[in-house]
């Protein structure tokens, strides 16, 4: 951090705060659709108790699929951050 | 309910206390605590060291950037020999990340060479514990295998099981405390190496059973399907997005585990973070690459 200009500065800022607010609307998504899966996991596991394994496996795979647009974001803000 | 503590949560305790007294010993946070022999004598004492969060995570995650930036002599973990060599190959750029990747791939495929060994020397009828752990991992597996694509095609569960052991070790092997030691799959181009091969064999297989021409003529008939196109786009999206998941999963855990453990000085809650973002994660991720990999193979076949 010693001698940048005042453009390098601004590039730099204009990263950070784009990786911001790319982390803070790409949780949404995934934080919504994990809320529902689990949820809907838990109507089917009081419906049909003696599923509950087979429930649970799948729950998790498919948390872990929606959670995958999130990763994406997080990629995207690591590079804002690092690469700049 | 008893009224006696249970011995995890008093070594717990312990641990709590010991690390808050030598916080306040050392007195400041970035100051380091010295304990050990230096000439001869004994030690205790503190030592101002330079703390640098943005340096450390530098250090930690882009390796040849930060001594690209320093100049100083990279601290290499292993063999100098080695090292030289890699660095005729590859360059003075980027020798050192490539050398520590591969270094630390070399360690997994050792562990579980060393793994398979010693279970096929001692296969019992009344399998010993070791046996009886890998069975039911082999035995799991087989049954989504023939869940996901019949009986007739439970070959492929050498493959899937293979998968699964390779990227739990390799989540696994982070949470070592030696230093240079980290996950292989950190790297992107492990995970993204492990989704082509997945995809390929996708391919292969889906050629194999329904022939040249049954496989292409999905892709490539602009009559019968007017958006083939998408159909490729699809294909090479499910690469990226099958390896990047992962990656960015252990990479993103081990910046949090980082950045949260300098925060609080290294007490106690990196036990914590550690457990979730290594284990959890890890074994999820594991789990839910493997799963992926058989649909995608099961998507194929049924058709």
């Amino acid at each position: 951090m010693d001698n940048i200009t005042l453009a390098q500065g601004i590039v730099k800022a204009a990263a950070l705060l784009g990786a911001g607010m790319c982390m803070g609307m790409g949780a949404l998504g995934p934080g919504v659709g994990e809320g529902f899966v689990a949820g809907k996991a838990c109507e089917g596991i009081a419906r049909s108790p003696e599923n509950a394994s087979l429930i649970t496996r799948t729950m998790l795979v498919g948390q872990a699929v929606s959670e995958s647009t999130g990763i994406y974001s997080l990629v995207i803000a690591l590079l804002l951050i690092f690469s700049t | 309910m008893t009224k006696k503590k249970s011995p995890i949560l008093k070594i717990f305790i312990f641990f709590i206390i010991i690390e808050t007294a030598l916080v306040f010993v050392s007195s400041g946070f970035n100051k380091q605590l010295q304990i050990g022999f230096d000439d001869g004598k004994f030690v205790f004492r503190n030592i101002q060291s330079h703390y640098d969060l943005q340096e450390k995570i530098t250090e930690e995650f882009q390796i040849d950037e930060y001594y690209r930036q320093n100049g100083e002599t990279p601290k290499i973990y292993g063999s100098n020999k080695t090292y030289e060599f890699f660095k005729n190959i590859f360059g003075k750029t980027t020798a050192i990340g490539t050398f520590q990747l591969l270094r630390m791939l070399l360690i997994v495929d050792i562990l579980l060479l060393f793994i398979a060994l010693l279970i096929k020397k001692k296969l019992l009828k009344r399998p010993s514990q070791p046996q009886i752990l890998f069975e039911m991992v082999y035995t799991a597996l087989e049954q989504f295998v023939t869940e996901t694509l019949g009986k007739e095609k439970v070959n492929f569960t050498p493959y899937i099981v293979t998968l699964f052991l390779f990227i739990w070790v390799s989540n696994m092997i982070g949470m070592i405390p030696i230093p240079g030691f980290m996950e292989p799959t950190r790297n992107l181009n492990v995970p993204l190496g492990l989704g082509i091969l997945a995809v390929s064999i996708v391919h292969i297989t889906a050629i194999k059973v329904k022939g040249v021409w049954g496989h292409l003529k999905n892709y490539v008939n602009p009559v019968k399907n007017p958006l083939f196109l998408l159909d490729i786009i699809g294909e090479i999206s499910k690469v990226v997005s099958i390896s990047f998941r992962l990656f960015g999963n252990i990479l993103g855990g081990a910046i949090i585990i980082t950045v949260v453990s300098s925060l609080v000085s290294y007490v106690v809650l990196p036990v914590g973070l550690i457990l979730f973002f290594g284990l959890f994660v890890g074994t999820i991720q594991a789990f839910v690459f493997t799963m992926l990999a058989l649909t995608y193979i099961g998507v194929e076949i049924s058709e």
